[in-house]
Formats: C-alpha cells, sequence, structure tokens
C-alpha cells in the first residue's frame, strides 16, 4: 500500500509545471518519501490518502499561480508599447464587432423561439395567409394536428384608456389561438378579449383588479377576460400584439372580418398556426395540407394535372420569424461566410503584428530559453500576451456591436414607425458567450503561429550576433515582400469595394416642390372608432364642413398616402391602347389615395385637367378617375395627352382626369418617381392602410390648428381618436433622417474598410522594415549615409506598394465584376468611374505605407551601426 | 528598495506562520520544518509536502525568507537539501503578527477577567 501510495506521488510530483519542478520537484518528492513510512503509522490509509491529495490540489494551483505571473507579465509587456496595445485592440474590436453585430441579428431573428410558446419546434404556419375556409379544413384534421388556430395579424384597433383614445394594434383570434400556442394567462382566462402584460403594465398602470374591468375598442365596450404572461406579444412576435380579440365578438370590432369574410375561400387574409398531432412530421402534415387546400380550391388532387404549383407550404412556426428552411440556411450561411472573412482579415492583422513584436523580442526570448525556460512556458508567455488583446480586442468588439445593434433597432423601429416593433437585437448572453469565443479563438489561432516561430530559435546564434535569419517562413526576401505585395493588394481591394459601396448609392435626400408651410398631417380611422364604412363618408363630410369654418384652418383634405409617406410602394400598371397605340406596362408606379381638394391644399397647381371633386369620392362617375404626375404621364403616354387615357391596375381600370407637377423631388437630382392618384371612396374607408386616413390641413399663418382640429372633432364625437399628429416639415424631415440613417451604415463600412485596411498595411510594412534593421546597420557601418539609406528603403518599399496597388485594382476589378453579375442593385452601384476614389484611395494607402516604411527605417539609421550590428 | 509596509500580511496565514516560527534562530529544510511543526503542535498541525514546498516558494517570492547558501556542520548537513532562513522583512512581519496574536490574547484574558467578577 505505501509503495503503491509512493508510485502514485511520484508521478503526481512530475505534473508540476516545469519551474517549480526544476527548483522543488525532487524536495517535495524526498520529504514524501521521507514521512510517508510516519504517516501511514500515525494516520493509516487516510493519511497517505491526504498526502496524495495534497499533492494533487498543488499541481493545479502552482499552474494558476504561473498563469498569474504569466498576465502580470503580459501587462507589462503590453504597458511598454500602448501604441501598438491600442491599434491591437481598435482593430481587433471592429473584426470581432462586425461579426458579432451579425451574430446579434442572426441570434434575434434566426435563432429565437417565439416567446411563450410551448414546444416550439412541434408548431408550422402557412407560408402565406390563407382564407379562413382553408383553415377551418385544416382544424378537422385531428389526426394531422393536435390544433390549429386562425388570425389576423397587424390589425389597428382604437382603445379608450383613461379618456385619451389611443391605436393599439393587435391580433383578431380564432378561439382556438391560447391552447395551440401553448400560453395560458397570466391573469384571469383567454375566454374574451385579453390584453398583453404590455398593455396591461403601460396602460392600464399594472391594475391588480384589470380582469373585468371594461375597455373601449373600437367604440365598444369590451370586458378584459384575462391578461397574457410576460413577454408574449403574440405569434408573430416582432411586430407585437398587444389586444387579442376573438373573432367570435361582435363585427363591429373588426371590418377586417366585414364582407363576410369568414365563409369565403377567396379572401386570403388569416394567419394559420398549427400544432403537429404526435407522430406526424412536418413533411407529411405538409402533403397533407396540400390535399386539403386542393379540395377547398374545388380540384380533386390528381398527380397528372399540370398544375405542379404547389397551393400551400408550411414553415416553421415556432420560431421568431418563420422562414424556408432554405431560405434559413442560405441566411446564415452567408452571414456565417462573411463574418468569418471579416473576422480573418483582421486576425491576419494581429498575427502580422504579433510577428513584428516577436521579431523585436528574440533576443529576450532567447535569453530566456538559454537560462532554461521550457519553449512551453514562453509559448505559454507568448500566448497569454496575444489573448490578452484578443480579450481587449473583444470587450471593445462586444460595445460596438452593442452600440451598433441599438442604432440599427433604431433605425428599423423608424422606419415601420406605426407599428410597435418588438425586435430586440441588443447582444444577449448568448452573444456574449459567442464574443468571448471568436476572441479567444483569434488570440490563441492567430498568437500561436507567431508564437512557435518565435520560440522556435536555434538560440545560441541570436545571443552570439542577433541573426535575423531565424525566423521561419519570412527567411528570404521574396516571401516578405510577397507578404506586403499581398496586404497591399488586399487592403485596396477592400477599399476600392466598400468606397464604390459607400460613394455609389445615391443620396435619396427628398424635398416637396410645394410650400410646406403651416401644412399639418394627422391620422384618423373611423372604422376603429365603431363608424361603419357607410357612415364614413357622412362624417367625413360633417367633418369637412365644420373645419371649413374654423378660422384656424384654410383648407383641408384627406388622403391615404400624405407626400412623404414611408409605406408607399412601387406597383405596375398597364396602361391600354388607345388610338392607334399599344398597350403598355409601366412599373415602379406609387400609387396613392387622395380625397376632394387635396392638390388645393397642397398649393400644388393642377398642370392639366382636374382634380378630385366630392362627387368622386361618392363614387358618382361611371370611370373612376385617376390623377398622374409629369414623370408617370410621360413614362405611360410619352407626349401624347394623357387626359381620357385608360389605366388599369389589378384588373380596375381607371380614366386620368388630371396631371400634376412632381411633387417631390430628390437632392441628388435622381429621377423623380411616377405616382398615380386614386379618389378616397368608400372602399378606401372601409380597408384603410395601416396609417389610417390622414386629414390633410394648411392652417393660417400662425395659428394653432391642431387644437382647433381636435376641438372641432370632438364635437362631432368626443371618441374619435386623432394619432400621429405632425406637421409636413416633420414628416419630410423624418424620411431624410431614414435616409441619413442609411448613408451613416454604408459610411460605416467604409471607415471599417479603410481602418481594417490600414492597421493591416501599416503592421506588415512596420514588420518588414524592421527586419532589415540589422542590414541597415551594416551599410551604416560601412559608410552609406542616412539619406542613402532611408532612399534605398523607401526605394523599395515604393516598388512594392506598387506593384500591390497594380494587383489591387486587377483584384478589386475581378470582385466587381462578380458582385455586378450577381445583383443588378450592385451592377448600379459599380457604374460610376469615381475618380476621386480610384486615385484617392491608392493614394492613400501609398502614403500611409511610405509611413510605415519611413519610421521604423529612420529609427533604425538613429541607432549607432555598432548596437544595430549587435542587437540586430 | 523601498521599506515595505509589514500590515499587508497581517493576519498571517497559519502555515506561513508555522513554517516562519520554525525559521526564528536556526535555518532548517523542508523536512525539519515538517517535523518541526508538527513537534511543536502536538502533532495537531501538519504541513503536507507539497504544500510546504509551495507556501516556501510563495514566502520566498515575496522576501520573507531565503535559500540559505549557508550549510550546517558537515556531519549534520543533508547534501541533498535545501536551506531556509528568515529574511530581516520576514522577521519584521513574523514580530508584527506575534504582538497582534499577544494583543488579541490580552483582550481575551481581560474580557475573561470581567466575565468572572
Amino acid at each position: 500500500m505505501i509503495r503503491f501510495c509512493l508510485g502514485i506521488y511520484r508521478r503526481l510530483a512530475r505534473a508540476f509545471p516545469h519551474e517549480f519542478q526544476m527548483v522543488y520537484g525532487a524536495d517535495v518528492v524526498q520529504l514524501g518519501e521521507d514521512a510517508i513510512e510516519e504517516i501511514a503509522r500515525r494516520h493509516g490509509v487516510f493519511g497517505l490518502i491526504r498526502l496524495v491529495a495534497d499533492l494533487a490540489w498543488r499541481v493545479p494551483v502552482e499552474y494558476l499561480s504561473e498563469m498569474r505571473q504569466d498576465l502580470m507579465y503580459a501587462l507589462r509587456m503590453l504597458g511598454k508599447s500602448p501604441g501598438i496595445a491600442v491599434a491591437v485592440v481598435l482593430s481587433l474590436g471592429l473584426g470581432i464587432g462586425m461579426p458579432t453585430a451579425g451574430y446579434s441579428f442572426i441570434n434575434a431573428i434566426l435563432l429565437r423561439d417565439l416567446p411563450g410558446a410551448k414546444e416550439p419546434e412541434r408548431l408550422l404556419t402557412t407560408e402565406a395567409p390563407t382564407s379562413y375556409v382553408h383553415f377551418e379544413r385544416y382544424r378537422d384534421h385531428r389526426e394531422l394536428f393536435s390544433g390549429v388556430t386562425a388570425y389576423v395579424q397587424q390589425v389597428p384597433f382604437n382603445v379608450v384608456v383613461a379618456g385619451r383614445p389611443e391605436r393599439i394594434f393587435g391580433h383578431l383570434v380564432s378561439p382556438e389561438y391560447f391552447d395551440v400556442i401553448g400560453v395560458r394567462a397570466m391573469r384571469g382566462q383567454t375566454d374574451g378579449l385579453v390584453v398583453s402584460e404590455r398593455f396591461w403594465r403601460e396602460r392600464l398602470n399594472s391594475d391588480p383588479d384589470a380582469v373585468g374591468r371594461s375597455l373601449r375598442v373600437n367604440g365598444h365596450a369590451v370586458t378584459i377576460a384575462g391578461v397574457e404572461p410576460r413577454d408574449f406579444l403574440g405569434a408573430q412576435a416582432e411586430v407585437g400584439a398587444d389586444l387579442f380579440v376573438p373573432m367570435t365578438m361582435q363585427a363591429e370590432l373588426a371590418p377586417e372580418l366585414g364582407e363576410n369574410a369568414l365563409n369565403r375561400s377567396d379572401l386570403k387574409a388569416f394567419e394559420v398556426l398549427m400544432r403537429l398531432a404526435p407522430g406526424v412530421t412536418p413533411k407529411s402534415a405538409n402533403a397533407a395540407a396540400e390535399t386539403i387546400a386542393r379540395q377547398v380550391e374545388g380540384e380533386g388532387f390528381d398527380a397528372d394535372r399540370k398544375d405542379k404549383e404547389a397551393h400551400v407550404r408550411l414553415l416553421p412556426g415556432g420560431s421568431l420569424e418563420p422562414m424556408p428552411p432554405e431560405v434559413r440556411a442560405t441566411l446564415l450561411g452567408l452571414l456565417g461566410t462573411l463574418m468569418a472573412l471579416i473576422l480573418g482579415i483582421s486576425c491576419t492583422n494581429l498575427a502580422n503584428m504579433l510577428l513584428a513584436r516577436a521579431a523585436g523580442r528574440r533576443k529576450e526570448i532567447a535569453i530566456r530559453l538559454a537560462v532554461g525556460a521550457s519553449r512551453f512556458r514562453l509559448i505559454r508567455q507568448l500566448l497569454t500576451e496575444s489573448v490578452l488583446l484578443a480579450l481587449g480586442g473583444g470587450a471593445a468588439g462586444f460595445i460596438f456591436a452593442y452600440w451598433l445593434m441599438g442604432a440599427a433597432m433604431t433605425g428599423i423601429q423608424n422606419s415601420v414607425k406605426p407599428l410597435p416593433l418588438n425586435l430586440d437585437l441588443r447582444p444577449d448572453a448568448h452573444v456574449l458567450l459567442f464574443t468571448f469565443l471568436l476572441a479567444a479563438i483569434a488570440g490563441v489561432g492567430f498568437g500561436l503561429a507567431p508564437a512557435l516561430a518565435a520560440t522556435k530559435t536555434d538560440f545560441a546564434p541570436v545571443l552570439k550576433q542577433g541573426a535575423v535569419t531565424q525566423l521561419r517562413g519570412y527567411r528570404r526576401l521574396g516571401l516578405r515582400n510577397l507578404l506586403m505585395v499581398s496586404q497591399v493588394a488586399g487592403s485596396l481591394m477592400v477599399l476600392i469595394i466598400t468606397g464604390f459601396i459607400v460613394l455609389g448609392i445615391p443620396g435619396k435626400q427628398t424635398r416637396v416642390t410645394f410650400d410646406p408651410a403651416n401644412l399639418y398631417l394627422m391620422s384618423i380611422d373611423p372604422v376603429r372608432d365603431g363608424y361603419s364604412p357607410k357612415n364614413t363618408p357622412a362624417l367625413f363630410e360633417k367633418l369637412r364642413e365644420r373645419l371649413r369654418s374654423a378660422p384656424a384652418v384654410e383648407s383641408a383634405a384627406f388622403t391615404g398616402d400624405p407626400p412623404g409617406s414611408p409605406f408607399a410602394t412601387p406597383t405596375t400598371f398597364t396602361v391600354t391602347a388607345s388610338g392607334g397605340e399599344p398597350a403598355k406596362v409601366v412599373k415602379s408606379v406609387v400609387k396613392a389615395i387622395a380625397g376632394a381638394n387635396y392638390f388645393a391644399t397642397l398649393r400644388v397647381k393642377v398642370a392639366a385637367g382636374r382634380e378630385f371633386s366630392t362627387r368622386d369620392e361618392q363614387g358618382a362617375s361611371v370611370e373612376e378617375p385617376a390623377i398622374v404626375n409629369e414623370t408617370a404621364a410621360k413614362e405611360m403616354f410619352g407626349s401624347g395627352n394623357p387626359i381620357g387615357r385608360r389605366i388599369v391596375h389589378e384588373k380596375e381600370s381607371f380614366e386620368v382626369v388630371g396631371v400634376v407637377p412632381d411633387i417631390t423631388a430628390h437632392e441628388s437630382g435622381a429621377k423623380p418617381s411616377a405616382g398615380v392618384w386614386v379618389p378616397m371612396n368608400e372602399r378606401a374607408y372601409s380597408r384603410p392602410p395601416e396609417g389610417g386616413v390622414t386629414l390633410l390641413v394648411r392652417a393660417g399663418e400662425g395659428r394653432d390648428a391642431v387644437s382647433a382640429i381636435r376641438h372641432e372633432m370632438a364635437a362631432i364625437d368626443p371618441n374619435l381618436s386623432l394619432f400621429d399628429v405632425r406637421t409636413m416639415t416633420e414628416q419630410i424631415d423624418e424620411l431624410n433622417r431614414l435616409f441619413a440613417s442609411a448613408g451613416l451604415v454604408y459610411g460605416g463600412f467604409g471607415a471599417f474598410g479603410l481602418i481594417l485596411a490600414s492597421v493591416g498595411l501599416a503592421g506588415v510594412t512596420a514588420y518588414s522594415v524592421a527586419q532589415r534593421r540589422k542590414e541597415i546597420g551594416i551599410r551604416m557601418a560601412l559608410g552609406a549615409r542616412r539619406g542613402q539609406v532611408l532612399r534605398l528603403v523607401m526605394k523599395e518599399g515604393a516598388g512594392l506598394v506598387m506593384a500591390g496597388s497594380i494587383l489591387g485594382f486587377l483584384g478589386a476589378w475581378a470582385v466587381g465584376r462578380m458582385l455586378a453579375a450577381a445583383s443588378p442593385d450592385m451592377a448600379e452601384v459599380l457604374k460610376g468611374t469615381q475618380p476621386m476614389l480610384l486615385i484617392g484611395a491608392p493614394l492613400l494607402l501609398g502614403v500611409l505605407a511610405m509611413l510605415a516604411c519611413y519610421i521604423p527605417a529612420r529609427r533604425s539609421t538613429a541607432v549607432d551601426p555598432l548596437t544595430a550590428l549587435r542587437q540586430e | 528598495m523601498a521599506k515595505r509596509d509589514v500590515q499587508v500580511f497581517l493576519p498571517l496565514k497559519t502555515n506561513w506562520f508555522h513554517i516562519m516560527l520554525s525559521l526564528t534562530g536556526q535555518e532548517q529544510h523542508g523536512y525539519g520544518i515538517m517535523n518541526e511543526v508538527l513537534a511543536r503542535t502536538d502533532w495537531k498541525v501538519r504541513l503536507w509536502p507539497a504544500t510546504l514546498y509551495g507556501t516556501l516558494k510563495r514566502l520566498i517570492e515575496e522576501e520573507l525568507i531565503v535559500e540559505s547558501d549557508e550549510r550546517p556542520a558537515a556531519e549534520l548537513d543533508d547534501a541533498r537539501r535545501r536551506y531556509y532562513r528568515l529574511t530581516k522583512f520576514g522577521r519584521r512581519v513574523l514580530e508584527a503578527e506575534s504582538e497582534r496574536l499577544e494583543e488579541l490574547v490580552g483582550i481575551l484574558r481581560s474580557k475573561r477577567r470581567l466575565e468572572a467578577l
């Protein structure tokens, strides 16, 4: 037993760190041997165990203590050259920060499960909205789905909270909704009107008696049945729902369900979420759903049918953002590659700088090796330094990513303004771990090669004469030059490509051609306030009547899409053949809705024909009228007269009755967009856009129009809610701010490319010149003058920079061609010549490289040649 | 070197105290220290070998003890062993610790006396 323990003891003692072993190893073993008999006698087996355990415990303790020493030493070394340390931390911070931001994005959008959902991997959803009839058929198949629910998303409700009407977004849900998702009410139950925890907290002040309280929703009193748990904001969480209104409630609560929506199989307005029955795979469920959909649409499923196009596609429904698996995979792959590339470049920079540093420290390393430090120990020391740098970079990167994603969130929220976005892009604990791993990989992976190279010295010659030739891999002049040429080329490529992207994105700053002073915009949505689409025109007429007599108001009009609306999306019109001219399809036309007197209120003179009247609002004309702007007129009819011509949009035919000038223009002189206005009639009221109907008011100079309008509206109906009140100038500024922030993102890309390129280039150049210190010393010793040596070094440097620049141009051109081939947007961006960039970028890099040559070269010539020769 | 503050080491760790106590007035090797501590504490405190040498290393790093170059008389010398002795600074630290402990004992005694009254 004693001998056995002694055996273990001896073996364990050998596991001590090298230095401890050298000094105390023998003593520890001997003391153990001396004492073991006495210990066994006195303490028995436990004593022996204790003896071994003591040793086993001390081994890691000694290692930790050495690591602490390494760390202190590393900090001291970095403190000695703070410039390099700061440069590395910053460039690596960017290199790690960008992938971290990318991962935050992936984490927020692709990897998160639907908050609050039970077993989210068993949930499926239809790719596109479908009809209620389809939903009912799916629901009947209990063998496929253990539960199916249908809902309408992004439904605005006018809710009166504490006497103030507000516009709240919610879901219209089928009764199965909460069961299918697997979420229970935090308070009350889910049978009836349910509110989110966010709504309960923010609007109801966390009222403990909220359940049973009455709420005015779209002009009707409804009792709150329950409050959902925290974090649950509906089945599509990125645009959170705060109200969950059962479809079974009165029709007034949901104009979306009008027009017999629940019994039509052609009205595809319903999202469907299904929970798979046990044992059913998503694939078989999709196949079965396809059959059902075809049955509903009146076709028996027939394998020989020509129409092989799928009618329904089911997607994983339990993730935050449902998307087809292949899209998800592509997105992940693309972002992953991009992230790896950025990280790779900045890690190469790190490795280069560490190499340069290691070269300068070869003597220190050689001495330590000579006096008996193990190579392993030295590598560990160097690795500690690189990991420390990398962790510093990681910390900087995380802060950078946090800031970036915060800015991105604000940007995205601004672009979808009225919808309450619930998208948390900011890095969480997962991302922190990811960043930490990246930093550790960067530190070890890219510190290891320089550390290995630096310690693989045959130290005798270094000690003797400081031979330069020993650093492996950089032995030959050719290789060293190659490194510099490729770095110049790579840096130039990065700079030119990012530069093109930055400069090529056209400025989208918008201005209006009419007078925006004293113009106010405010939104109303009477249908959500309990008015039926039939009553709404009368209400609007009454409102217009009252506003006309209000002294603060000069003129007023209704519109669906005011100038500068973020909802304006281009669509396609067809021009009907007429007078020998063939039919023509015109794309990228913005379709907007305008009420009577709209252009007069804007003070835009109608160029030809007329603008809409109240008769058009009532739908009195036989043919629906339309007004086009000059750009649209040119694109649609050329130089012909547009008045009286027909245009068709989604099977609806319009007759052009007027032409107006372009009312918005881009600062950059980019082509104004074509616009077509159609009258605001009953149909437009009944399905108002998400932003509601906008009331456009031209106020008298210096008059408080907003309170006057509030007053008039309250006089008609105190429950009418007015939201999104802003001036026209604010509206345009808002839009421009959006474009400006996009510009900022591209500018950030450019700065990022520049920093990455500069740091890498400076590192390699400085290293390459530092390597020649001894050669410079010899030249100086042989009588070369300082100027001569400097000229020599600079000349060679310039040659390398030239070679690199040419390669860089070629590379940038090739990559540019590839990008242009991949996307037409890119082709547009890369089309220009951008002389400033093409001359400026190589000039900038050249100056930088020459500076990076000059400083170390000058330093080398400044030292006494003898010292340089001796010390290298 | 500037005079170091003894206070940063107080209260002294038990192991440190025992080792330094063993080195007052004499030089000792590891085995000797272990045995002396055992004897002095009536076999209650055993400095296990690895802990002992780990602590010795730390004490040297803190310059409380040094490895001695002088060897004892030839007949007592074990050539394989290293001997350690207290530094001046180590002695001051040990004294400061002893005073601290004495003060504590004094406080304890007077408190007992008060309770006995």
